[in-house]
């Protein structure tokens, strides 16, 4: 996943500059619905007494709204929207685009800076309250439920949970004693993988009672009472093999 | 594209595509005005992730599995801060910095931060013109703030802090940045074991403590050093002229180990006395001092010392050689770590309690220090300018390793060696360097032993070396008791069951049969018998 370094300067050398425009958000929402034309507008600019204007206006088949919740309303989405120009002034704007793959192009600079405003009329207030509403509805409802929850915390006999565990205990039985060098193998691939164990851990992995585990621990291991590995069981150095990876390449390499 | 001939004002009309299908992302570059950017003028960059930020979602990762792991350490991990609710914030490639590079290595570097919030509210699109005069938009996905990174030094929290707190005491701030880069780079150039260039204020401070470490670990003379460079830098505060001033004398106090005292003396009383003083800058004097110095990186510092240090010292500029022939860079963090080797090595000797059976715990001390070099890293403080130094460290760290325990294998090697010739001649100069070093490292390790003698130490210390395998043998013990009365709790250690592979039993038996034929003189010495033969 590692973007590939170099930049695409090609782009910006062509480029005559780009314009950065800020859109509202339901006209990017009908942008998206465009079709397999493309064409979602059309821009018109106009020179008048020196000053550019430009508008937009929404092409007819992207100005109905579907609107959700309510039926019948369908909401028209305001067809102009005069752009108000900008000055690109306290900073340098490039863009740069980002492919699939990763690699990464220069496409230009942006020369102008422009908001797109809708022309204010009757559709668009109604478009606005209807968001509006949308969003004071809060996100989390309280209902009120009309019985108590009686379900839970009835008084029984034995919880299920309970049940369930005894029957897994009866089932394994108690722990049995194996052999002193069947255990003493399972302890020592078990610290082959890793060093340091709790001691109820090594129960489980040996099956064996504590007190007998515990005995046979003191012969090949020791307790550490302190440090990073507290109350853990590790096998004493003279059992032990352990080399870190370094010191295995070190060995490789020597 | 319909162009309308309209009325008084011109307007032209245009088509504006959403293309669906690009693959491209479209991301906002800003820089400031101010930083005057002209992208026209690049001609390479290159962009990446800064995915520095990776180190501290990964947490520190405890070996997995063999040495040095628990069982089940990550469920239980993740237990616990579930318990206390912490809630790291995952690591998303998408909101890292990009580290953008224009121009190559000499050119400018920009960091680009992703703005937040962008495209929540509203969208941003890109028109661009197509040929056609139409209009095509592109949603944009990241707005990302490039700003330009320092290539110069500068101080991080800690240092910024430290400086604070002298800020009345320096009268000279335009010095200070200079200073840390001069020390900078004579560090560097100490490690690149390259000859000065002359000419600039590249003089060197404060005797070059990498230097120090690797000469000698007495404590003192580390004082010294620390103490000198923190003085010279209290009269850093007196004025530039005088700053030049004390660089010379800096550079002398580099080569305090010849000429410490009197050094010394020189920087105390240059306190406010030449103040005010236009000095030129003295350069042959420094100059051509400091070239031979630095001919000499690792060998010869002849510091005070006896000839037992100076055997030392050779044996140890001997390793200094090949570690700084394999890997020049890491010069200095070996040396650091000489340091721990030489402590471990002592404190395994006084460990052992005789001087005679620290031959044995000698190589297991340069097999353990050979171990402990490997796992400890005495990282010295750096400035910024090590960073990357101390980045390629750790990444070559496989190769250190290996060179590390090559090295002292091959002194391991050299010593064994050693001591088996000089136990063939067991009135051989007293040269082995370990028995020197030993002789040295331990003078008062005659605790328990009963020996109140101090001059047979030299003698056992010669003739000792015993191998790795050593026989229970009358010859054996007899050549102990000749050197020295030794009670028969001395004697079983000398021969250890590990080394004579007997058990202990056997071994009671064994000596007990050999001094029976022996029969070696008595002698009370604290209330302990020892036994001892005359040749």
């Amino acid at each position: 996943m590692s973007d590939k370094a170099e930049v695409n300067l090609s782009g910006i050398k062509q480029s005559q500059g780009v314009w950065l425009v800020k859109v509202p958000k339901y006209l990017s929402q009908q942008w998206n619905k465009a079709t397999e034309k493309e064409k979602v507008g059309k821009l018109t600019i106009e020179k008048k007494q020196g000053k550019a204007e430009v508008c937009f206006s929404l092409d007819e088949q992207l100005t109905t709204l579907s609107s959700l919740g309510e039926k019948g309303t369908s909401l028209q989405v305001p067809r102009d929207h005069p752009f108000t120009m900008h000055t690109v002034g306290g900073q340098t704007l490039a863009v740069f685009t980002q492919n699939d793959t990763d690699e990464i192009s220069l496409e230009g600079m942006v020369v102008q800076r422009a908001e797109c405003r809708p022309a204010v009329s009757d559709s668009y207030m109604k478009l606005k309250k209807l968001q509006i509403e949308e969003s004071t509805k809060p996100q989390r409802l309280s209902q009120q439920l009309e019985k108590a929850v009686t379900t839970i915390f009835k008084p029984v006999a034995n919880h299920t949970v309970n049940v369930k565990y005894e029957k897994k205990k009866k089932l394994e039985g108690k722990m049995v004693r194996a052999e002193r060098q069947v255990v003493l193998d399972k302890l020592f691939s078990a610290f082959e993988r890793h060093q340091y164990y709790n001691i109820k851990d090594l129960v489980d992995i040996t099956k064996q009672p504590v007190s007998y585990l515990k005995e046979i621990l003191r012969e090949i291991g020791v307790y550490n009472t302190r440090g990073a590995h507290k109350s853990t069981w590790e096998l004493k150095p003279e059992y032990r093999h352990y080399q870190s990876a370094e010191e295995e390449e070190a060995m490789k390499t020597a | 594209m319909a162009s309308l001939g309209s009325s008084s004002s011109s307007a032209t009309e245009y088509t504006v595509r959403v293309p669906k299908n690009t693959t491209k992302k479209y991301s906002i570059m800003a820089f400031n005005a101010g930083d005057k950017v002209n992208c026209s003028t690049w001609t390479q960059a290159r962009m990446e992730r800064d995915m520095s930020a990776r180190r501290m979602y990964g947490e520190e990762e405890m070996p997995e599995g063999a040495a040095g792991s628990e069982f089940g350490k990550k469920q239980r991990e993740e237990a616990r801060r579930k318990k206390f609710g912490i809630v790291t914030r995952e690591f998303k490639v998408e909101d890292q910095p990009w580290i953008l590079k224009v121009n190559g290595k000499a050119g400018k570097r920009f960091k680009g931060q992703k703005k937040g919030g962008v495209t929540e509210n509203a969208s941003y699109y890109i028109f661009t013109q197509c040929p056609d005069g139409a209009f095509e938009a592109f949603p944009v996905h990241g707005w990302y703030n490039f700003t330009p990174l320092a290539k110069h030094r500068t101080l991080t929290a800690e240092e910024a802090e430290e400086e604070w707190g002298r800020r009345n005491k320096v009268v000279n701030h335009f010095s200070i940045m200079l200073q840390r880069r001069l020390r900078e780079q004579e560090r560097g150039e100490e490690e690149e074991d390259e000859t000065e260039k002359a000419g600039k204020k590249k003089k060197k401070k404060g005797g070059g403590r990498g230097g120090d470490l690797r000469i000698h670990d007495l404590e003192d003379d580390l004082d010294m050093s620390s103490d000198d460079s923190d003085s010279s830098m209290g009269e850093d505060g007196e004025g530039k002229s005088k700053a030049k001033k004390e660089k010379e004398a800096k550079g002398k106090a580099k080569k305090k180990k010849r000429k410490s005292s009197e050094n010394e003396a020189m920087e105390d009383s240059d306190d406010g006395d030449y103040e005010g003083l236009e000095v030129d800058y003295m350069s042959d004097e420094s100059s051509s001092e400091e070239e031979p110095e630095k001919a000499k990186p690792s060998k010869g510092e002849e510091h005070p010392k006896g000839i037992d240090e100076a055997s030392e010292s050779e044996e140890e500029s001997e390793e200094e050689k090949q570690n700084e022939e394999e890997a020049k860079e890491e010069d200095e963090e070996e040396d650091g770590k000489k340091t721990p080797v030489q402590m471990e090595k002592k404190k395994k000797k006084d460990s052992s309690g005789e001087s005679d059976s620290s031959d044995d715990s000698d190589i297991e001390g340069e097999a353990a220090s050979a171990l402990f070099m490997v796992k400890k890293r005495t990282p010295p403080k750096r400035g910024g300018g090590r960073g990357s130094g101390g980045s390629s460290r750790t990444g070559s760290r496989p190769g250190t390793p290996s060179i590390d325990s090559a090295a002292t294998s091959n002194t391991l090697r050299a010593a064994a060696n050693k001591l088996e010739q000089g136990k063939r001649q067991p009135q051989g100069p007293g040269t082995d360097t370990p028995a020197a070093k030993r002789l040295k490292m331990e003078p008062s390790s005659q605790s328990p032993a009963p020996s109140g003698k101090s001059t047979p130490q030299p003698q056992s210390g010669k003739s000792t070396p015993s191998s790795s395998d050593v026989q229970l043998t009358e010859e054996a013990v007899r050549r102990y008791l000749i050197r020295k009365p030794m009670t028969t709790k001395d004697l079983l250690k000398k021969f250890q069951t590990k080394r004579t592979g007997l058990s202990s039993e056997q071994t009671v038996n064994v000596l007990a049969q050999i001094l029976k034929r022996l029969n070696p003189e008595r002698k009370n010495v604290n209330d302990k018998m020892h036994f001892y033969l005359t040749e």
